[in-house]
């Protein structure tokens, strides 16, 4: 293969490769809480802002960013047990009324984020430089953003499958009521799934932040897509969220690639809607999967 | 359903009255002021179109503020092209309504056909505004313009006509009054429409609807064309909204796509209390005058006025905040409150039992299920299912649990469509039939649970069943007369339904039943909570509609099953095991093995 070509396909690989994992970074949580609890959280892509804002924060007080995301992983997923504590465990049951409290938590933190960050769009250096494959160049951190979604998709698996937390959990949202009389505490196990779907959001952020402007409004540009995801992945957690990553996101990428990513974005919306009517349950609903 | 009449006066006269009270403001107030009352009464009417959609609906949409926008977008750049043309504006309010209507159609039709739970119509319909403000957003470039009308991207339209009439040389614009005037005109005009609509047999089957829609759907409703003609119209209403904004401002851009005005339709709403049209004006003038009051719309607080309402009145108002004031009011007052009647148990149930309950048209027809397969994954719930049921009579099928007579039920309900066979009812195929055809067909079906409108009297509970069939009103009425007076709850006609006893209300959906006028009754398990006493009223209850129709029994309970005495069917990993009478089945070991559980060695698998 001429070195050109190669350099195209590589280029083009890491470019869907990344919609695919920026997708599946931006749902993760939002299809955690969704998969296991039931719950829309409206304000995931505030999380997702405060996140990114906590490692900006982090970087310009001298932390390496490695650790800047970590800590910031932590704030979030620290801030989304106290928000299940305060305001989401009132709401069980109460599907309407969880959106709408969770919609005006993301009102709320957006505009404290102007209050304390300023408006304007800030940012953090992009480490890791580029690779040249064939006259195209590839951004070094878009493959690390590719290999970072699906870690924490492996980890996600990882905690459900093989920790006593994720056991009980998946217990707990088969069958809540055998679930308690077996002894598992639902309300702790609620502040954890929660706790973990924050995480994740704050995962996304910290991930995203050298990549895109970090501003207050940030969490809207992603959470549409997001939403479309989770629609049409379905309640399964992670089949859900990998599949119609892989779905929307390369055809979003290609249409984008092919046009413009007005279009990009028109086709993502268009192509949603029409599966949600094929598959009225998500993708995982069709497979039948609950993880 | 005779004193709704008078109410209907009421509510239009009162309509006419506060329009009428508004106009006059309209005269004395200050311009300035006027100018500001009518973006908010557009507001309100923008409410009104969320009240509709979900107060009344049940429809969850966070897309109003979308339809709004495209109401406006399309008003601005219809007009833009059309007013050098036609010398009016008029004509671009049109074509807005209808753009508006004709998205939340595409968009329902996909929701509602595809039978989305209630959560995904929430997120698609926020996800189609976001995703509207984000393709309108990225509309800079001048490539993108409709005729005259530049897009604008982020900054949006600006020079949008105002309303303008065709008089005189290049038409005559509206001064601010008269554009007030027109306003409150359109929103007394809707209100009046909805009140309308609501009091007609639609509005009763949309609160049918709200409260158990598969119910609703087993008498004979189309539901999801009743949800998209809802969601239809509350587009349309959001639609003219922002057609009459965006002459009003002259202005439009994608904001009116963001979260912000998105969240302050549903504050409106919820402060206004979600089902009453009058209350969403006052939710919009209320939020939007304080939030004025608060300083220049707020300012930079209002994302945080607005979330802590949202927050404030999800946890502790949920019914909304004027509606919580009414009460509080009233029962302060100690008005009505006095008047609520305890639920006593007159155990009045079925009397009458001999006479037979269907209206002479009524007759029996066979039913018969074809080589009827179910797999779910792997399992195969039901295979090579052949039964025929007789045009009268009683049949039961029994079965331990997971032999797949529940799936095979279903599969005759319309539940879900068989992989495999036919169904067919008189001859006539009806496999791919949905459940609410079905039952228009001649089906009457009654799911295990009691499932009856718990919030409507006994007599709108006969009423809809019977109209789902007769389609006319007045026969309905006659028609679920006769059915309080064969249940002997005459008493009890004008209570809701949910206050029924146990019994009762097993009752009472059998009569809903017979209301839709069936052929073929399919029951599943009718005993299930029952006590002996009423296990035998039962009895005889299923073997007196034998009598005219052909009764298809789920059943568990084998007393139950030899108190009726007719032809039985097992089920058994499937499929059909056996047929015939009880009295023969019993003597059969293999049955006794599958009931016993002693497995022999051919299913010692």
């Amino acid at each position: 293969m001429e070195a050109s070509t190669l350099g195209w396909v590589a280029n083009m690989a890491a470019s869907v490769g990344l919609s695919i994992a920026i997708l599946v970074l931006v749902s993760l949580g939002l299809s955690v809480l969704f998969g296991m609890m039931g719950i829309i959280n409206l304000a995931h892509g505030e999380f997702l802002m405060f996140g990114a804002f906590a490692t900006l924060a982090g970087v310009r007080s001298g932390l390496p960013l490695p650790i800047a995301m970590v800590l910031a992983t932590a704030v979030v997923a620290g801030f989304g047990w106290v928000v299940e504590r305060a305001l989401i465990r009132h709401l069980y049951g109460r599907l309407a009324d969880s959106m709408l409290a969770t919609w005006g938590l993301s009102l709320i933190m957006s505009q404290v984020a102007v209050y304390v960050f300023g408006p304007t769009t800030q940012g953090i250096p992009t480490p890791g430089g580029s690779l040249q494959v064939g006259g195209y160049s590839i951004s070094v951190y878009s493959i690390v953003l590719i290999l970072a979604a699906f870690a924490l998709l492996g980890m996600v698996y990882a905690v459900f499958t093989q920790t006593r937390y994720g056991v009980m959990a998946r217990a707990a949202v088969q069958r809540p009521q055998m679930a308690s009389a077996i002894g598992i505490d639902p309300r702790r196990i609620n502040a954890l799934t929660f706790m973990l779907g924050a995480g994740l959001a704050g995962a996304a952020g910290a991930l995203l932040a050298p990549m895109v402007g970090v501003m207050p409004t940030m969490g809207e540009a992603y959470i549409a897509r997001a939403f479309m995801t989770v629609v049409v992945g379905g309640s399964g957690v992670l089949t859900g969220a990998a599949a119609a990553s892989t779905l929307l996101g390369g055809v979003e990428n290609v249409v984008s690639y092919l046009s413009t990513p007005f279009f990009g974005q028109a086709a993502l919306l268009v192509l949603a809607i029409c599966l949600v009517r094929v598959m009225p349950t998500g993708i995982s609903g069709r497979l039948r999967r609950k993880l | 359903m005779k004193s709704s009449n008078s109410t209907l006066r009421l509510r239009l006269v009162t309509c006419a009255v506060v329009a009428l009270v508004c106009l006059a403001l309209g005269v004395l107030m200050p311009e300035f002021a006027v100018m500001q009352a009518t973006s908010w009464v557009l507001y309100g009417l923008l409410a009104v179109s969320l009240t509709l959609v979900w107060g009344h609906g049940g429809i969850f949409s966070f897309g109003q503020g979308a339809f709004f926008g495209i109401g406006a977008y399309a008003y601005s750049l219809a007009a833009i092209n059309f007013l050098p043309v036609t010398n009016e504006t008029l004509s671009s309010v049109v074509v807005a309504t209808l753009a508006a209507a004709m998205l939340a159609v595409l968009v329902g039709y996909f929701i509602f056909y595809g039978n989305v739970g209630d959560v995904y119509v929430g997120i698609i319909t926020l996800a189609m505004t976001l995703v509207l403000f984000t393709v309108l957003s990225s509309t800079a470039d001048p490539k993108y313009h409709i005729g005259q009308a530049q897009l604008g991207g982020y900054n949006g339209i600006s020079g949008v006509p105002p309303l303008t009439l065709p008089l005189g040389d290049g038409g005559t614009a509206l001064t601010v009054v008269q554009s007030y005037a027109l306003v409150v005109l359109v929103c007394a005009l809707v209100a009046a429409g909805l009140y309308i609509l609501l009091q007609r047999p639609f509005g009763r089957v949309l609160t049918a609807l709200r409260e158990n829609e598969l119910r609703t759907q087993l008498l004979a409703y189309d539901v999801r064309l009743r949800k998209l003609i809802v969601f239809a119209t509350g587009g349309a209403i959001a639609g003219v909204a922002g057609a009459l904004y965006a002459a009003w401002a002259m202005f439009i851009s994608p904001g009116v796509f963001g979260l912000s005005l998105a969240a302050q339709v549903v504050i409106w709403v919820l402060v206004g209390g979600r089902v009453s049209f009058a209350g969403a004006f006052v939710g919009a003038l209320l939020v939007q005058s304080v939030s004025f009051a608060l300083g220049g719309g707020a300012g930079d607080a209002t994302p945080i006025v607005l979330g802590v309402v949202l927050i404030a009145v999800v946890l502790f108002l949920p019914v909304g905040v004027v509606p919580t004031l009414t009460r509080y009011f009233a029962s302060r007052f100690g008005s009505k409150a006095a008047q609520m009647k305890s639920s006593q148990e007159t155990d009045s149930g079925i009397q009458r039992l001999k006479e037979l309950p269907f209206q002479s048209h009524s007759r029996g027809a066979a039913l018969t299920a074809v080589g009827l397969e179910k797999r779910f994954g792997g399992v195969r719930a039901v295979q090579e299912a052949t039964i025929k049921f007789e045009q009268r009579g009683v049949h039961c099928l029994i079965g331990p649990n997971g032999a797949g007579k529940s799936t095979f039920f279903n599969l005759l309900v319309g539940r879900f469509p068989p992989n495999r066979g036919a169904i067919e009812l008189e001859g006539r195929p009806i496999t791919s039939m949905k459940s609410h055809d079905r039952v228009r067909s001649g089906l009457g079906i009654k799911l295990q649970v009691a499932s009856i409108f718990n919030d409507l009297s006994v007599r709108e509970n006969l009423w809809l069943a019977a109209y789902g069939r007769l389609r006319n009103s007045a026969s309905a009425d006659r028609r679920s007369a006769e059915l309080i007076d064969w249940l002997g709850l005459e008493e009890r006609a004008d209570d809701s339904a949910g206050l029924l006893s146990h019994g009762q209300k097993q009752w009472l959906e059998i009569a809903m039943v017979v209301a839709t006028e069936p052929s073929v009754i399919l029951l599943d398990e009718p005993t299930a909570g029952m006590t002996r006493e009423e296990t035998a009223r039962m009895a005889a209850m299923v073997r007196l509609l034998g009598q005219a129709v052909s009764v298809i029994v789920v059943e568990h309970d084998m007393e139950f099953v030899r108190a009726l005495d007719v032809p039985v069917t097992v089920f058994h990993q499937g499929s059909v095991f056996a047929s015939g009478s009880l009295d023969v089945l019993r003597h059969d070991e293999r049955i006794l093995d599958i009931y016993l559980g002693r497995h022999g060695k051919e299913h010692a698998a």
